[in-house]
């Protein structure tokens, strides 16, 4: 029972960073109609942070995990005013290598700052082991879990009945209705993109205890997270997280049963199955958050 | 003319091993070296200004042909010991058939999509370069890849492989040139410029785009072929995704889509590193910058620049 029941759990776990970072990405191609090919380099940046506030600052870990979701979305608010907003009006080849050179520039400094040897956060949650019926999980993979319900609750609610995020919405379907009734665009567009770096440094502060922080985990977290967005249908954010938590399961299984070296592939092959099968993704809608 | 300042340029370029050795003995390995490096990346970029320059897709997966052609080449030298003048086609073929294959799903894919796609396709490629320790060997690279030799000539000595890198970088710019003029050219661009409008002119777009992908492909096999053989070692770390960073740079620092403009990226790219000597993280970083600053403030890159300057001084008036 618990040989199956343990990679499930962790399958989630990993699923609720995807589903964060995804829908990150699926918020900003809705909005605006961008890929950021930088947005794992957000996560990266978000973990760093994490890092510095709770291991050298000695913050308790929620004030901690709250600090690191902030100077992300600060981050992100900084990140349309500088590049993003220069690129918007530009083709998509321009936008997505403006994008892709930033992800670069990122890590390298991120190499050069903290250096190439991995950053351990482990917090008395992650030690802590919880044990029901024979199977057994870390306290944080239940924090993990806890939080992405909370956080997809809250931007559900977020997207439907808040103004900003009901202007979001309607920015998906189109861009120039909106403006033309009297929507700030580019105030909307700006906390698009806070929300998402916000959502990444989340992300960043609920799994870092688990994982290592190492200054090149941005380059495949992007690409898992985009294979979730393409999954699940391209500006569809409930089809992008539904996709992210299967491919979160389907590497935790692969890498207990199948091959662990291999398990980085695994979100790739579901995405080329999925395309050739259905090209506009599992959940089949065109576009809209 | 024209004819006579082409034939002067050959014969410079194919003189360089005896001036360098004239004007600067002591320097003459070192810089062969990096010249041998400018050919074979030249070659690369022209290849990968096939897809991104001429049919308008942008591909991340050259690193992954790259390596599939050399990985190829090494080891059927290596392991099965056949000669250059097989690997070398092998090298090839398997690059273009992986293109053939991969280039069918992704091409059901359109620009962020497909970019996304082919960088997966690169990063997986990686991944088992890395893992599939049986194969490829792994970390431990593989080693005492053999020299070419073709019939009685035998490459060997430095000058020898720069002869080499320049045949091949003008074989692979004459290839270029004859796919992006004349009707074939004419039918990339088509398909670049709207795809819409290609179509009903039925010049059928995924049949331009795969043919511009797969030739591509295939020549990027074959010039990691010649990395291999050259360098002697093939490890998992040359298939990374930074060398797509290195080729978009060389691209957008010349000029997209024109031969002239890669050939100009490809030799100020090179040149670039070894005027600024640093560390290769803070080189990653400068690389980084400098694209974001060319795509966003000059996008057509130094060919724009040349363009514009010899306009101007062909019509001093000023218009």
């Amino acid at each position: 029972m618990g040989d199956l029941v343990e990679p499930l759990v962790h399958g989630l776990t990993l699923g609720s960073l995807y589903a964060m970072v995804a829908t990150g990405l699926a918020l900003m191609f809705g909005v605006v109609r961008l890929i950021n090919f930088a947005h794992g380099e957000f996560y990266m940046l978000g973990g760093y942070a994490f890092w510095y506030a709770y291991g050298e600052l000695g913050l308790p870990y929620p004030v901690a995990a709250l600090v690191a979701t902030a100077a992300m979305g600060a981050f992100g608010l900084v990140y349309e005013r500088s590049v993003i907003r220069t690129i918007l009006p530009r083709t998509w080849h321009v936008q997505l290598i403006a994008t892709l050179a930033t992800s670069i520039t990122l890590t390298n400094l991120a190499i050069l700052v903290f250096g190439t040897q991995p950053k351990e956060v482990p917090t008395t949650l992650s030690s802590a082991i919880l044990e029901v019926g024979g199977v057994r999980m870390a306290w944080q993979r239940l924090v993990v879990l806890v939080a992405a319900v909370v956080i997809f609750a809250g931007l559900e609610w977020f997207v439907t009945r808040a103004k900003l995020g009901k202007a979001m919405r309607a920015m998906s379907q189109n861009r120039e209705a909106c403006a033309v009734v009297g929507v700030d665009v580019q105030r909307v567009a700006l906390a698009t993109f806070g929300l998402s770096a916000a959502l990444a440094g989340g992300a960043a502060a609920l799994v870092s205890p688990l994982f290592n922080i190492f200054p090149d985990v941005g380059a495949l977290l992007t690409l898992k997270a985009f294979a979730a967005v393409i999954v699940g249908g391209l500006g569809f954010v409930k089809g992008a997280i539904a996709a992210a938590f299967l491919i979160g399961v389907a590497e935790s299984l692969a890498a207990g049963y199948l091959s662990y070296a291999y398990k980085d592939a695994i979100a790739f092959v579901v995405m080329v199955a999925v395309l050739l099968v259905r090209p506009q993704g599992l959940f089949g809608r065109r576009i809209g958050i | 003319m024209r004819a006579l300042r082409w034939s002067f340029g050959g014969v410079f370029l194919v003189a360089v091993p005896w001036i360098v050795a004239a004007v600067a003995p002591g320097q003459q390995r070192y810089i062969l070296h990096v010249l041998i490096f400018t050919a074979l990346y030249g070659a690369l970029a022209l290849s990968y200004d096939l897809v991104v320059g001429h049919v308008g897709s942008l591909s991340l997966a050259h690193p992954a042909f790259f390596g599939i052609g050399a990985y190829t080449a090494a080891l059927l030298g290596t392991e099965a010991r056949w000669p250059f003048a097989a690997a070398l086609p092998a090298g090839i073929a398997a690059a273009g058939l992986m293109a053939l294959a991969v280039g069918v799903p992704m091409f059901r894919l359109t620009e962020h999509s497909f970019a996304m796609g082919t960088l997966g396709f690169a990063l997986v490629t990686q991944i088992v370069a890395t893992n599939w320790v049986e194969f490829t060997r792994g970390p431990l690279c593989v080693t005492g890849i053999p020299k070419p030799e073709l019939g009685p000539l035998r490459i060997v000595t430095l000058p020898a492989f720069y002869w080499m890198g320049l045949t091949a970088v003008g074989l692979v710019g004459l290839l270029y040139h004859g796919l992006t003029t004349a009707r074939l050219g004419r039918a990339f661009h088509a398909v670049r410029d709207n795809e819409m409008l290609a179509s009903a002119a039925s010049i059928h777009p995924l049949k331009y785009r795969m043919l511009a992908f797969v030739i591509g492909g295939a020549v990027a096999g074959g010039v990691g072929t010649l990395f291999a053989s050259y360098v002697g070692v093939l490890c998992p770390t040359e298939l990374a995704v930074s060398l797509s960073v290195n080729l978009l740079v060389m691209l957008f620092l010349g000029g997209v889509g024109s031969l002239r403009g890669v050939v100009v990226g490809a030799v100020a790219f090179t040149a670039l590193p070894e005027i600024l000597r640093m560390a290769p993280t803070w080189r990653m970083v400068i690389y980084g910058l400098l694209l974001l600053l060319i795509v966003i403030r000059a996008p057509d890159g130094l060919e724009g620049v040349i363009r514009r300057r010899s306009a101007a001084w062909r019509q001093p008036s000023g218009g």
